[in-house]
């Protein structure tokens, strides 16, 4: 779908997502990185049998090209512009200001490459008092909310074990370049697009982050759930092998799920038939005001606690479907990895690298079919440093012996 | 972009797109919510009779639960406009049809197959509509397996397995706030729609996209999966630990008055942070990332014995002015008085009709040159029905009428 537009991606491990995100909607996207290679390379995990090379740096460049090109170098900045002639959009993560030192912040570029889309992701914004804080994964999460809202009460608040700040951010920063595009079409002008993932992190609070502006209390980390006005709610149950997400709940907007899943313990023979006369969906109201006992639905609750904690995580997922519960197990990563539901759509993708290494790698984000048919993501391997200077800067008309002369010069 | 939409056009890159979002709850409504803001005119279609969940989710205007009081509501769907159908009685499916006709883009979120048995499905209404550009979007996908398995995104957690990958190694799953799965997917989905519109627009071909929720909060844990389908180990819950960086973790401080607790963010990067750090809480300024993590219970005694003298807001200055990553952890009154946030006019103010005013975020990001902000408060149940059915549709007061007593409009 993106095919016509190219991306220079000056990303780092901060922001690199948001390009393969353009690539895998079919855009040119080529990997800039400094002639010694990106920081993003030496992020964890590594792989075991080559601690040099990056799981991380490989998972979020699979699709792109990638060139060496070093901006301190006044003949890489020219180089740098030279590309910039041929794209659509640059992205950068850098420490905020690092790129008008380098005389390529968009107010520097925007006069020369007028249509140039040009994102910059940061932890707090381009702008304002935060502006040059020190980023990190955790400290995002924390500004943004959803941090002190996370874990068990009687335990500090806790994040993601993979960092999740930085993936937030990246999916912003390919949203707000697509929206800029569409600009363009209006205008014929590129902008600035500026992603703070401190913002982009309070997604991650379902909107609590609202609560004290509307004047309600804030929910507090519990276990498996949450905590409001000091009453825990938990959202998870034991089962024989490990736990599983329950929404068990009378009222208008789910219980007729509570009432699927009394049909359930009916069935078992766990309560009497005529538990399944009860409409979980206007109890609430009628245990309100005196027409329901108020302790059924605890009731309800506890069996099915009973019910679940004798069986596996893999059969209940099959009685969730079969009776239509709000009920799935929790995976771990053995459990992702032998997903019958990803084999089936063919999530999972072998990419032979360049040095002949079969890696797999989750594929593209999205299923898309153009008038009917199918549309795959870029499925090529991530580049190798530098590996694609000649044909890129081959296209823009330097010659082999140019290209030689920049790399002896440590430029690319 | 295409007809006129009969509503007042949005200002923005996306005026004159029309928008039908029949997809509920978060992850397909944000993204509805996004267009809006750039000046989409999107018709939110919903049914009394089947409670959208964010509706009842707070957090509630004055703390007061009610359809029409929800924060989270209001916050995804800013912007928008109301109509209220039944598509299980005929007459609404078939306006739904003609709005279908009137629409560039359809998101929803039905369970997989639903659709299908209205005739609604995108193998239907391309046939009327080969240009449509449409978003179906639930936990799991169209296909496969389990594709009709219902949930919220706190079943999209379970399945995506970031429920899992919260917590103490020693504890069962935390798990993450909320429906995590409805945090990704709609970045996904918007860049994908965005694509789609520009394709259309270059080629005039329709395009369907699929998108298991699931498998976009997967991208965000690439890295562990990668590891693990190539011979590494599976990734475990590990609380706050980072195999790179040392000290890294959440801290007690004194609390300010009027609150139980109160924690600071600290994570340190490199060799060269350490030996900032160390002489502060009395370490020793040598030791090496290993040593450190080895070390990890000793020095977090250490820590926080000295961050507990402190607040969490003086221990996040003397951290970043030392150029050391640290911020409090905010709660969300700490986050209305947050200068940053205030400085990118994060949370924003509109007049409401029931509330007298209503806060919801601003867009995600701060584009240069379009002063993108919700042109209205989420629509109430039905708003605008009325003007939706006469100035879109064209009908008559008569046709209404009829329309209403057949039920289609609740």
């Amino acid at each position: 779908m993106l095919s016509p537009y190219r991306v220079i991606d000056l990303t780092d491990e901060r922001g690199v997502l948001a390009g393969q995100m353009l690539a895998d909607l079919g855009a040119d996207v080529i990997q800039v990185e400094p002639p010694g290679g990106s920081t993003g390379r030496g992020i964890a995990p590594l792989f075991a049998d080559r601690p040099e090379d990056s799981i991380y740096w490989a998972a979020y460049t699979r699709g792109k090209r990638g060139v060496t090109c070093n901006l301190e170098d006044g003949r890489g900045r020219d180089l740098l512009l030279r590309l910039l002639e041929t794209a659509d959009f640059l992205i950068e993560s850098s420490d905020v200001g690092r790129m008008a030192e380098l005389g390529l912040d968009y107010e520097s570029l925007h006069e020369r490459f007028p249509r140039l889309i040009y994102t910059s992701i940061s932890a707090f914004g381009q702008t304002g008092p935060k502006a040059h804080y020190v980023g990190s994964d955790l400290a995002i999460w924390a500004a943004g909310t959803p941090l002190l809202m996370t874990g068990d009460d009687d335990r500090p608040p806790v994040r993601v074990s993979q960092p999740q700040s930085w993936g937030h951010a990246s999916g912003d920063a390919a949203g707000g370049a697509m929206l800029a595009l569409h600009a363009r079409h209006q205008t014929g002008r590129g902008q600035h697009v500026d992603v703070s993932a401190q913002v982009s992190a309070a997604q991650a609070t379902l909107a609590q982050i609202l609560a004290y502006s509307v004047g309600s209390p804030d929910p507090e980390r519990y276990g498996g759930g949450l905590k409001l006005r000091g009453v825990g709610l938990r959202g998870t149950a034991d089962v024989h092998d490990g736990h599983i997400v329950m929404t068990l709940a009378p009222g208008p907007a789910i219980g007729h799920f509570a009432n699927h899943a009394v049909k359930w313990l009916v069935d078992i023979g766990a309560v009497d038939e005529s538990l399944a006369q009860e409409d979980f969906v206007t109890y609430a109201d009628r245990a309100a005001v005196g027409q329901a006992d108020p302790e059924l639905f605890p009731r309800v609750q506890q069996i099915m606690r009973e019910q679940v904690a004798t069986r596996t995580k893999q059969e209940m997922l099959e009685i969730s479907i079969e009776y239509d519960l709000l009920l799935v197990p929790v995976l771990d990563v053995v459990d992702l990895g032998a997903s019958r539901q990803l084999e089936s759509r063919e999530f999972w993708r072998e990419i032979e690298h360049e040095d002949g290494r079969v890696v797999t790698y989750p594929g593209p984000p999205l299923k898309v079919y153009l008038d009917g048919s199918a549309m795959d993501g870029r499925m090529t391997p991530p580049p190798m440093l530098g590996q694609d200077n000649e044909a890129v800067y081959g296209e823009l008309g330097l010659s082999a012996n140019e290209l030689a002369s920049l790399e002896s010069a440590g430029v690319i | 972009m295409t007809q006129p939409s009969g509503l007042p056009e949005g200002i923005g890159p996306l005026s004159g797109v029309n928008v039908l979002d029949l997809s509920w709850i978060v992850a397909g409504p944000t993204v509805g919510r996004a267009m809006a803001d750039y000046g989409a005119t999107v018709i939110r279609v919903e049914s009394p009779t089947r409670v959208d969940t964010a509706r009842v989710v707070g957090p509630f205007h004055a703390d007061e639960p009610g359809v029409e009081n929800s924060g989270l509501y209001g916050n995804v769907n800013a912007g928008k406009w109301g109509l209220t159908l039944d598509l299980r009685i005929a007459e609404a499916r078939d306006i739904f049809r003609r709005l279908v006709q009137w629409s560039d883009i359809l998101c929803e979120s039905f369970t997989a197959g639903i659709l299908g048995r209205w005739e609604l499905d995108y193998a239907h209404l391309r046939e009327d509509k080969p240009d449509l550009i449409m978003l179906s979007s639930t936990l799991l996908g169209q296909t496969g397996p389990y594709n009709t398995v219902s949930g919220f995104g706190s079943q999209g957690a379970g399945m995506a397995g970031v429920q899992y990958l919260v917590g103490w190694p020693d504890y069962p799953p935390a798990g993450p706030f909320g429906p995590y799965t409805d945090y990704p997917a709609p970045r996904f989905a918007l860049a994908g729609i965005l694509a789609a519109l520009d394709h259309r627009r270059r080629t005039g071909e329709g395009v369907f996209i699929d998108q298991a929720q699931a498998e976009g909060t997967l991208q965000l844990l690439a890295p562990a999966l990668i590891d693990y389908k190539n011979g590494g180990p599976p990734l475990e819950r590990r609380g706050n630990d980072d195999p790179q960086m040392s000290p890294h973790g959440v801290y007690a401080c004194q609390p300010p008055e009027g609150r139980a607790e109160s924690w600071v963010a600290i994570a340190v990067a490199g060799e060269e942070q350490w030996q900032r750090f160390a002489p502060i809480i009395g370490a020793e300024a040598s030791l090496a990332l290993q040593d450190r993590r080895e070390r990890k219970d000793v020095i977090d005694d250490q820590i926080s014995a000295w961050t507990r003298q402190r607040s969490a807001g003086e221990v996040e200055s003397t951290m970043q002015t030392l150029g050391i990553s640290a911020h409090v952890l905010s709660n969300t009154e700490d986050a209305a008085s947050d200068p940053q946030l205030i400085h990118r006019d994060h949370l924003r103010r509109l007049p409401h009709a029931l509330h007298g005013e209503t806060v919801v975020e601003a867009p995600r990001y701060i584009h240069s040159d379009i002063p993108a902000t919700p042109a209205r408060p989420a629509p109430q149940y039905g708003e605008h029905n009325e003007q939706i059915l006469r100035t879109v549709l064209g009908l008559s007061d008569k046709q209404i009428e009829t329309l209403a007593a057949s039920g289609a409009l609740s």
